[in-house]
């Protein structure tokens, strides 16, 4: 109990330093919301109009300090404002109306990278030499060191335009309405496949990895040989003996892993037009929509922060070690 | 909103560039011309126009949100009238006519009798005047030379000008019109989303709103109903010029006004009966801006003779991909075409590719050649500066390049500095550059456009924020003749007086000038026809201009 209490108040810590942060940094980059939106326009809109624009879409041009305590307190009582670039829709609505397709796409290919990742470098480790060891994670490395955007035209050419196999854009065929019926259903997922698969392929040759390089170490621990010599089956050896202290690295990295899939994944958005955060991040810091940037990192900071602290409480269930120490 | 070709869209889409490139030219080696059907949900054929600087769409339909949904301003709401830049004419549209007074004080609209808002109300005058009051509320300083507007009867619209301001015809025409009996009461206009439009527009029923897709289906009480042909507009969300560009190559969309990179190959060459393209040369002037509050750019002859050393048909045949033309001795862009003053041309002595000329003028100027072959500044500094544009615009960045090489040949060091955006504009504002490629004003009448270059009213000193006259340039008889022409409204004056601005320019050099920026627009006349083209200019191919509804409702399904 007493860890878990120290460990919330490292994250609160930790939360608190980075929200300053959200604060300050986009504030310390040149010009603002309003002169950028005119300088895009190009003559459209007329420079007289500035003032009553920065009023009007709620340019805070106070000194920082000023500002700070009430953005504190805003974040605190939930309110994020409302967007510049977007105005007048709440930063709330903007992030929402995207989030739950960052959150599909992201652990759908999560969860596909990690098992699969996973259960091939435990079989590489276990059966060492083999084909399986020694060339799917060449080529899964060399797959993943593909320029990222590279890999997923790719994709898109030869599956969407050359054999039209899948959809080229968006999360589901225009026209349709949002429903739980099979048909809606089905089809969001022949829109998840490509994009999840690009990410996928790029992940997995790490997870695999650092999966079967850790699983190589605990192989030649002396309680596997013990297992061994008791006679116990070479699938629960694997499973439950080896692989078991093998996952605690991976663990640590499917926290971070979590946390960071609320950010987006900037370039799959672009190449297939799926909705999302990511780009809509990218957007916000050019177009420099302090609310909806201050927003977007709160939520990844708080996804980060609270992915990391289940996975401490998952430590403490799946390793006695760290209760004791 | 934006009729140029905008920056956000250069943002957005160079991110990934060059992977555009190669999906484009690998989607061109496919022959597959077979037009994929319309959304496949059977309603008609609807108009599909692809958005490719929004990832995702926002239910807001505020026209006077300066970030409502595409098409607000286009299909659900209309002005008085629309001014064309492709052909210079304009267009009457909710007006049938107007007159401006003697004294230019009164500027008077004479309404289209039977126009309905699309919940059956009628158009009247009233709904004029709440919409120039709201205008002036929300947005303070908007129209500041309009004083009142009044609803004199139904049908007529009489505005009261502070001062005599004829540019102001257009800027007042071109307001968007909304009904007063919908927002008269709105207590927060400007953060009223108004997620079920009211307009007099064709397309004014929004239907099926999703967060990357929405349609707009044809208004029940439109006041042109004979052209109200096609069966509605669907938008799609974009994130970037690449899945744009993609689903205009797959034919998925009717209407493609995004930038493509070697459009002919990608994208009209896979379907060369119903693929075309057309790029007006309409969009605002593109200058290479010299800082005149620098020493070696103070001098009007220095900046004639580094135009001559620059090759602008190189500049937009190389850096430009040949989508537009060279800048001519007017210094003025395709959309003022009318403007232009014919007895000018090969007059300029500066606005052509001459290197000797230029060196000889620079020798004069003090700027002389040394013995390393490069130039030193009349105080024995080298003749060296910066010519700043935004990493993103990798046109516009090999146009600095070019200008650059140019520049070498005769001995000037001119050093391309190129990072984000950001800061080459906030550089531009304070003054702080030494030279960069940048934008000019484009309205109807070349009133903002030369207010912006030569008049002491926008000159700010540098380390002062400025919007427009970034490169800090004066003259008072510039001042007098834009003064002169705000001040008349008689159309034989104006075009006088903007023949001796074009002279003053030529005269001062006060930026030069590279070429007019190209309007994106490319179509497939597979489904719908009528569309504008270089013969029939009736409209540009943009789907942000006020000329949009012209060819929305011009359309009509191909037979």
């Amino acid at each position: 109990m007493r860890f878990i209490l120290r460990r919330l108040g490292f994250y609160l810590v930790a939360f608190w330093l980075s929200i300053t942060l959200n604060f300050l940094l986009p504030r310390l980059m040149p010009g603002d919301p309003v002169s950028r939106m005119l300088s895009r326009s190009q003559g459209q809109l007329d420079p007289s109009q500035i003032d009553s624009l920065r009023r009007l879409l709620g340019v805070d041009d106070r000194p920082w300090w000023e500002q700070y305590p009430e953005y504190l307190w805003r974040v605190l009582s939930g309110d994020l404002g409302i967007s510049i670039s977007r105005f007048p829709t709440p930063v709330t609505e903007v992030i929402g109306s995207q989030l739950p397709w960052t959150l599909l796409l992201g652990f759908t290919s999560l969860v596909i990278a990690v098992i699969i990742g996973n259960l091939l470098g435990i079989l590489a480790a276990w059966r060492r030499g083999s084909v399986l060891d020694s060339f799917v994670p060449p080529l899964l490395i060399f797959l993943g060191s593909f320029p990222y955007f590279w890999l997923a035209m790719g994709l898109l050419y030869v599956f969407g335009i050359g054999l039209g196999w899948a959809p080229l854009s968006h999360a589901f065929s225009v026209g349709l309405q949002p429903s739980f019926s099979g048909v809606f259903i089905s089809d969001v997922a022949a829109h998840l496949i490509m994009p999840a698969l690009s990410i996928v392929f790029v992940s997995i040759g790490g997870w695999m990895l650092a999966m079967r390089n850790t699983m190589i170490g605990t192989n030649s621990e002396d309680y596997i040989l013990m297992a061994e010599a008791k006679g116990l089956r070479p699938s629960r050896i694997m499973f439950a003996y080896a692989s078991r202290n093998a996952m605690l690295p991976a663990v640590t990295n499917i926290g971070m892993s979590i946390g960071f899939i609320v950010g987006g994944a900037l370039l799959t958005e672009v190449v297939f037009a799926y909705p999302g955060v990511g780009y809509q991040l990218m957007a916000a810091v050019q177009g420099l929509d302090y609310p909806l940037m201050q927003g977007m990192f709160l939520t990844i900071t708080g996804a980060v922060l609270l992915a990391n602290f289940l996975i401490d409480i998952i430590y403490v269930r799946l390793d006695p070690r760290v209760r004791v120490s | 909103m934006i009729s140029a070709r905008t920056r956000g869209r250069r943002f957005a889409g160079a991110l990934v560039a060059t992977a555009a490139a190669t999906t484009l030219l690998l989607a061109g080696c496919t022959a597959d011309t077979s037009s994929s059907s319309q959304g496949g949900d059977g309603s008609g054929t609807m108009l599909t126009i692809p958005r490719e600087d929004m990832g995702t769409f926002s239910r807001n339909f505020n026209p006077f949100s300066p970030n409502a949904a595409p098409m607000t301003q286009q299909a659900i709401y209309e002005s008085l009238l629309i001014y064309n830049p492709a052909d210079g004419s304009t267009v009457p549209w909710l007006a049938e006519s107007w007159e401006a007074s003697d004294d230019g004080l009164t500027l008077t609209f004479h309404l289209r009798d039977g126009v309905k808002w699309s919940d059956g109300e009628p158009f009247t005058a009233t709904d004029v005047a709440t919409t120039f009051a709201l205008q002036q509320q929300i947005v303070e300083g908007s129209f500041p030379y309009v004083e009142r507007v009044e609803a004199t009867d139904d049908l007529t619209a009489v505005f009261t000008l502070s001062e005599p301001f004829s540019p102001g015809l257009f800027e007042v025409g071109q307001q968007i019109i909304v009904p007063d009996h919908v927002w008269a009461d709105q207590a927060d206009p400007d953060r009223f989303e108004n997620p079920e439009p009211v307009g007099t527009g064709p397309y004014t029923e929004v239907s099926n709103f999703q967060t990357q897709s929405f349609d707009l289906l044809p208004n029940p009480n439109y006041w042109q109903p004979d052209k109200q042909q096609i069966a509605g507009v669907r938008m799609l969300a974009f994130a970037g010029n690449d899945g744009a560009n993609l689903a205009a190559i797959n034919g998925d969309v009717d209407w493609a006004p995004q930038f493509m990179p070697d459009i002919q190959t990608t994208y009209v060459d896979r379907d060369p009966e119903h693929r075309h393209y057309w790029f007006p040369p309409t969009g605002s002037m593109v200058n290479w801006q010299l800082n005149t509050t620098e020493e070696m750019f103070s001098d009007p002859e220095v900046r004639k003779a580094l135009s001559l050393a620059i090759d602008r048909e190189q500049i937009v045949d190389v850096g430009m991909a040949g989508y537009t033309i060279p800048a001519d001795c007017s210094g003025l862009s395709g959309s003022y075409e009318t403007w232009k003053d014919a007895s000018l041309d090969g007059e300029c002595g500066w606005i052509a590719f001459d290197p000797e000329e230029a060196g000889t003028m620079l020798d004069e100027a003090g700027y002389e050649l040394g013995s390393d072959g490069t130039r030193t500044t009349p105080d024995g500094e080298p003749f060296a500066f910066d010519i700043s544009v935004g990493s993103t615009s990798t046109d516009w960045l090999s146009v600095a390049n070019i200008i650059s090489q140019n520049l070498a040949d005769i001995g000037v060091t001119a050093t391309v500095n190129a990072p984000d955006w950001a800061a080459v504009t906030a550089g531009y504002e304070q003054g702080d550059f030494d030279s960069g490629i940048v934008w000019s004003d484009n309205a109807p009448t070349p009133y903002q456009y030369y207010r912006s270059l030569m008049s002491s009213e926008t000159l700010k000193p540098v380390g002062e924020q400025t919007f427009s006259n970034y490169h800090r340039f004066s003259d008072e008889k510039a001042d007098e003749l834009i003064d002169a022409f705000a001040a008349t409204s008689d159309e034989a004056e104006q075009h006088d007086i903007v023949n001796q601005l074009q002279q003053l320019y030529v005269d001062d050099a006060p930026v030069v000038p590279l070429f007019p920026g190209p309007e994106w627009g490319a179509y497939t006349d597979a489904r719908f026809t009528g569309w504008p083209t270089e013969d029939n200019p009736y409209a540009t191919l943009s789907t942000r201009s006020p000329t949009t509804v012209l060819v929305l409702t011009s359309l009509q399904p191909a037979a």
